[in-house]
């Protein structure tokens, strides 16, 4: 059968902002859907962003509510969103309680009334909530399955999206006829990590199209239910061509000894730890870029925007103009409860926004803190889907990440995540001459050529400034406790590792 | 608890709109009751029989100090209203205007606490959007309506 033959199925927009994407695009029309969790886990609301988002006076929603919370409370609380229109009741949604006929009798006479009701008036949306209640009496599991059967085939007929609302448990999933019946099934799960709540979503089933597979986490707001794809909303997106572009750090021995500067579209880790200059390294970065006409975005978790652009003035470098022509925004990501993918959604909206080249995560650490326990766990997993999907779209990334300055290891990350950046540049203090100064090298550079030398550098009032030559007199630098050696300074150029191999 | 002018205003509004709808002169607490009967309906849709029962139960509490003439009504189980009585002379009309209203001063102030409770829980444009909805043809929001009906 040819593409043409098909049916084109007609897809709803959940009216839940990033779970369209989740779905694969939107609910399909007609569908017979179940949203399950337990109590407080956002079903109840994420059906009224649907009904509110797809009910028109021509094609109503009924919104059956049974025994459980009372409609007039649930529209007292409902109406706190933004999304829920006072306009649209009762013309385009009506709300119908059930509780009379589900108390008084059988599944039948329910079925019955649900039928005038739809007949009445012919919705385009049917919500029944709580499902569950309605099924809680005693029956036997044919009477159920019938009544599903029934229901189902009723409501697909009548033309209408369907949604059952329902607290179920997970070793429901296989014994319950629902289940079977249903053409989508959506779980929304929240649990407690520690002090925080995780709030994460799973579609578990969807008939006639592709969703997006795993947890995806969810927040509610002011807005209703957030849901953020695991696929951080760049599901279509391409990658853009591989460049061959060299980024300026705006520190040119830097970028000497980084051949020329960093690969557009690297991940580069700037590891050192605390006081070597790495937010000051990463304030260059971004304003050598937004000098260059590369806009940028900042996200910083430790310190406040406003102390950021201060700090970089007493630097010289003047980040609240670009802030104000829309050329650099510097996020201030610090709840307690955030998910990976929740930043990775604002760093994204301001990337897509402004266009961004540019991106300085400061610092990995605070990124971390800023998580809810639950996903510190995966933090090392999100880091890597978080970096593929950025540099995907030809963002490149510079991270900060403290270490534990050791006299007798040279660590590049408290985190293992040497593996998922592609350039590292390590600073550390080192004992020189009753001194206590800074070195800098280049480890890694994935995909070109940079120098070995190992280079002194100082935090000065124009940021950091390489200084002279590489360390030739001295034995054991990355030790921090080095050796004079009798050899005198080098006057050459910085060498360039000629035998890494170039992986574009 | 006193009664906002304005709920009064929106209860009188109704109750001259059922006045003017019956055809021929009913006895003094029809209108009352049929305001009442409308809303049961269209209400107890939504909210349940249940759900309606025990806010007009609420309402007819709070509206008994006010209207003496209502120590006899009740609210039954189906959420209907019995035994509303006849108006009461003796009502302070100064404190609670209630003379004004087509159907009787105690049943006026019982359709004013109902409306006011919905007000509380669902605020205004919902509760007028409901009450729309119960009274089609009704006026609610605008100065321009003659005996509670759009003009």
């Amino acid at each position: 059968m040819s593409t043409k033959d098909k049916v084109a199925i007609r897809q709803l927009p959940t009216g839940v902002p990033g779970l369209d994407e989740i779905v694969g695009g939107g609910l399909p029309e007609y569908s017979f859907n179940i949203i399950a969790g337990e109590p407080g886990s956002g079903k109840t609301t994420l059906a009224h962003q649907f009904v509110f988002a797809n009910a028109t006076p021509e094609r109503p929603a009924l919104y059956f509510t049974v025994l459980g919370e009372s409609a007039i409370k649930m529209l007292r609380y409902q109406q706190q969103y933004t999304f829920f229109d006072t306009s649209k009741l009762p013309g385009s949604i009506r709300f119908i309680n059930l509780s009379q006929v589900v108390l008084e009798n059988d599944l039948g006479a329910v079925l019955e009334q649900i039928t005038r009701e739809v007949e009445k008036v012919n919705p385009g949306v049917v919500v029944v909530d709580s499902f569950r209640t309605i099924v809680r009496k005693p029956q036997s599991d044919m009477d159920l399955q019938s009544f599903i059967q029934r229901l189902a085939l009723f409501l697909a007929s009548w033309q209408a999206t369907t949604f059952l609302i329902g607290e179920y448990a997970e070793d429901e999933l296989r014994d319950n006829p629902i289940f079977t019946v249903a053409d989508g099934l959506v779980w929304l799960r929240q649990t407690a990590e520690r002090n925080s709540i995780v709030r994460k979503l799973q579609v578990i089933k969807l008939r006639g199209q592709n969703s997006v597979p795993g947890l995806h986490t969810f927040r509610i707001t002011d807005a209703g239910v957030q849901a953020f794809s695991r696929t951080f909303g760049l599901v279509g997106h391409l990658k853009d061509p591989p460049s061959h572009r060299r980024l300026s750090f705006g520190v040119p021995e830097l970028d000497k000894m980084l051949g020329g500067g960093v690969r557009e579209g690297d991940s580069v880790l700037v590891a050192g730890s605390s006081g070597t200059g790495k937010s000051v390294l990463a304030t260059q970065f971004i304003a050598e870029g937004i000098r260059r006409g590369e806009p940028g975005i900042v996200a910083v978790f430790e310190e406040r925007p406003q102390a950021y652009a201060e700090r970089a003035t007493s630097l010289g470098l003047d980040l609240e103009t670009p802030q104000k022509d829309g050329k650099l925004t510097i996020l201030y990501l610090r709840p307690l409860d955030l998910s990976v993918d929740e930043t990775m959604h604002s760093i994204l909206d301001a990337v897509q926004k402004i266009g961004a080249k540019r991106l300085v995560i400061d610092s990995l650490a605070g990124f971390e803190m800023a998580l809810s326990p639950g996903f510190r766990a995966d933090f090392r997993e999100s880091l890597y889907r978080m970096i593929f999907a950025l540099t995907g779209i030809g963002v490149t990334i510079l991270s900060t990440v403290e270490v534990d300055e050791s006299f007798t290891e040279f660590p590049f990350s408290t985190y293992s995540i040497s593996f998922l950046t592609d350039d590292i540049i390590r600073l550390r203090y080192v004992s020189i001459d009753g001194q206590l100064r800074k070195i800098m090298v280049v480890i890694k550079m994935r995909g070109g050529n940079h120098a070995k030398d190992i280079r002194e550098y100082e935090i000065t009032s124009k940021g950091v400034v390489i200084l002279g030559k590489r360390l030739t007199e001295y034995q054991g630098l990355i030790s921090g406790i080095p050796v004079h050696s009798d050899r005198p300074d080098s006057t050459e150029e910085p060498s360039l590792d000629t035998a890494i191999e170039h992986k574009a | 608890m006193k009664l906002h002018p304005k709920t009064r205003d929106l209860a009188r509004r109704l109750l001259e709109y059922e006045a003017m709808a019956a055809e021929s002169p009913e006895p003094m607490g029809s209108a009352t009751l049929h305001v009442y009967e409308r809303l049961r309906q269209s209400l107890g849709e939504f909210v349940g029989v249940a759900g309606f029962q025990s806010l007009a139960t609420r309402a007819l509490a709070l509206a008994r100090p006010d209207a003496p003439g209502l120590s006899a009504a009740r609210v039954t189980a189906d959420g209907s209203l019995q035994d509303l009585g006849e108006p009461e002379p003796q009502i302070n009309d100064d404190k609670d205007q209630a003379g004004e209203y087509p159907g009787g001063p105690g049943g006026a102030i019982l359709i004013a606490r109902l409306l006011d409770l919905l007000l509380i829980f669902l605020g205004e444009a919902l509760t007028l959007s409901l009450l729309r909805n119960a009274c089609p043809g009704a006026a609610f929001d605008d100065g321009n309506s003659v005996n509670g009906r759009r003009t």
